[in-house]
């Protein structure tokens, strides 16, 4: 087993705390990916786990044992860094040979691991090369091959793909949940990608300000979000927000339309209805709100248009044929079961299945 | 017609416009004295009377100059007891300088401050260092340990080292400066990579941080070659009463063109010792960069 626990996990520089006390179970195996804005506390995060900084209180367990403790050599994870981090004067081969140094494996055994390793990550040409005759996703995967080299219990990712651009992230992407599924180690994956984390990830792990604001699968994260941080930061683009209090049939709208949601909260509270661009039906039966065309961004195979409201700018998508005329007034409505309700002060989700 | 040129055009226009004064002073104050002292070193000439043709004359009097070969020696002295050294220590410092924090900015102005002081006032404050008891302070701390005097200055050993020592001194504060930029250049993650890889700390010295260093390296120690091939002015302030120290034990190639030149008037003669220091500098510099820089 090579699950890892944190527990009430704080990191501070100074008087500034930067964690507040962070609680994650992951699984063995499991792919989790933190997410959130710049800041959120996510690489300090990944650097407590690896050892590179030290908590201020909490624990640390991997593989069921205390690594409070322990230099990060001493942990066995492994680490991909933003930049890479590999050398630049020495050869592919040096490179990834550069995990194993410290093992003590005989010579003839790590030279196979390397073998294995380079053929798995397609690289067995390249073995010979400098770091400046490689691509930037080649670089890429001589980092995760230092990294694979060791068999670490944990795999830490920081931001790896964020210096490439955006074709190869999308393969890189791929090729990592795919060395995933082959190789079948945890990993813990920092992004500020909301696209990478839902596509990468068995569970996303959402922070902001140094605390974890919800952690499940990103259907979960998607569907079910706890709050509106949440909400807004999951799906692209964002969640539309429509203020309203709650009335006995539903939520009131400030235009004095009801939207039909049955929610369990005292009547008169302000809450905020949130509703995905894509789940707007334009001009369908029971609209709640009306707006005007302002912009349209075409994106081929649908449309995304901006109405001006009276509850402020809304999103929606529309189809790619025949998106609707710029100043076209639409009504829109959405279905029941694809609406949320947030607490229009705490953010928190009034309305979870 | 400045108007019809394009872009391109105009800039080249104003950089040579730019370019045109330090081109024209470099002529003037650099190339053509250059030139000269070529042309002189085979020619005699006393500064005053006529320039008489020589031939190879000059060169083959300094061939056969027993105190030029031992000029020439001593010279080299000086860079190979003096590069290593400073090169050694100016590295050391940088490496333990840049891991501290506390006076960081204070140790730093301490290494620096002997760089900017003139040679000459340094000169004579280590020269006083080494005088015998009652005066020299490294004499009069011996002395109050009991142990016996070192003659410094008048020693045909010693002399020599004893001169190095403030020079090395001097230039440490520039290379400190010049290795720490260095050392910062290295991003922080190779260092965090190799940490949790668990190499040592002499493994991550020898394979990352000093073959990341390659081109300060190369740059400190071509720089501070070129400095003590061509020391001077330590040399002639601690030795003035007997410039070039006991049997000329310290005098270096260019405190022997300044005797040759302006107290024996041997313009010719001492053209060609400057011809010859110029070809032993670009010599030792073209080596050391073939050698240094990455194949």
């Amino acid at each position: 087993m090579a699950g890892l626990d944190l527990r009430n996990l704080v990191k501070a520089y100074g008087r500034t705390e930067v964690l507040h006390g962070i609680s994650l179970h992951v699984d063995d195996g499991e792919f989790v990916v933190l997410v959130g804005p710049s800041g959120c506390g996510k690489s300090t995060t990944l650097r407590l786990i690896a050892g590179l900084d030290e908590p201020t209180s909490g624990d640390i367990e991997i593989a069921d044992r205390n690594v409070n403790r322990l230099e990060p050599k001493d942990r066995n994870v492994a680490m991909v860094f933003q930049n890479y981090a590999i050398y630049p004067h020495m050869t592919v081969r040096k490179n990834i040979g550069f995990g194993l140094r410290t093992s003590r494996l005989p010579k003839r055994e790590k030279e196979k691991r390397l073998e294995e390793v380079a053929a798995i990550l397609e690289m067995t040409d390249l073995l010979e090369r400098k770091p400046a005759q490689l691509s930037g996703g080649q670089r890429q995967r001589v980092a995760i091959g230092r990294a694979m080299v060791r068999d670490p219990d944990v795999f830490l990712f920081d931001e790896p793909l964020s210096n490439l651009d955006a074709q190869l992230r999308t393969l890189m992407r791929l090729e990592i949940k795919k060395l995933h599924q082959r190789v079948g180690n945890t990993i813990i994956f920092v992004t500020h990608d909301q696209v990478e984390a839902m596509t990468m990830a068995d569970r996303i792990v959402i922070m902001n300000d140094g605390n974890i604001l919800q952690a499940g699968t990103p259907s979960d994260v998607y569907y079910n979000p706890a709050n509106r941080f949440v909400a807004q930061f999951i799906g692209a683009p964002s969640m539309n927000m429509l203020p309203g209090l709650v009335a006995p049939d539903g939520v009131r709208l400030r235009n004095g339309s009801t939207v039909d949601v049955r929610i369990d909260a005292r009547e008169g509270r302000p809450v905020e209805v949130g509703v995905r661009p894509d789940d707007f039906i334009l001009d369908g039966p029971d609209p709640f709100i009306e707006g005007t065309v302002v912009v349209r961004e075409p994106l081929g195979h649908e449309t995304l248009v901006y109405l001006e409201t009276p509850a402020g700018e809304l999103t929606a998508k529309a189809g790619g044929r025949t998106p609707p005329e710029l100043g076209q007034r639409l009504a829109l409505g959405a279905d029941t079961a694809s609406i949320h309700v947030f607490d229009a002060s705490t953010g928190e989700s009034v309305r979870r299945r | 017609m400045y108007r019809n040129l394009t872009i391109q055009q105009k800039k080249i226009v104003w950089a040579w416009a730019f370019l045109a004064l330090p081109v024209i002073f470099y002529l003037v104050i650099r190339f053509y004295p250059t030139a000269n002292a070529m042309l002189i070193s085979f020619q005699s000439w006393n500064l005053l009377g006529d320039r008489t043709w020589a031939g190879i004359e000059n060169y083959a009097r300094l061939w056969n100059d027993p105190v030029f070969w031992q000029v020439f020696r001593n010279t080299f002295v000086y860079l190979i007891i003096g590069t290593p050294v400073s090169l050694v220590l100016a590295f050391v410092i940088a490496y333990h300088l840049d891991k501290l924090a506390f006076m960081h900015g204070f140790l730093r102005v301490l290494y620096f401050l002997p760089f900017m002081t003139t040679a000459v006032a340094m000169a004579w404050v280590w020269r006083w260092f080494y005088q015998p008891i009652p005066i020299g302070f490294f004499n009069n701390t011996l002395g109050s340990f009991g142990l016996p005097q070192i003659e410094f200055l008048r020693s045909t050993t010693l002399a020599l080292p004893a001169i190095l020592a403030p020079a090395v001194w001097a230039g440490l504060g520039f290379q400190v400066i010049i290795f720490m930029a260095g050392l910062r250049a290295i991003p922080r993650s190779y260092y965090e990579a190799a940490r949790i890889d668990g190499v040592s700390d002499w493994t991550v010295l020898w394979e990352i941080t000093l073959p990341l260093l390659r081109p300060t390296i190369v740059f400190i120690v071509v720089f501070s070659s070129i400095g003590f091939l061509r020391i001077f002015d330590h040399v002639f302030n601690m030795t003035t009463g007997d410039p070039g120290g006991p049997l000329n034990s310290t005098k270096p190639l260019v405190l022997m063109i300044y005797q040759t030149a302006f107290a024996d008037f041997n313009m010719g003669y001492a053209a060609a010792q400057t011809v010859v220091l110029f070809l032993v500098l670009l010599g030792v510099s073209l080596l050391q960069l073939r050698i240094l820089q990455d194949r």
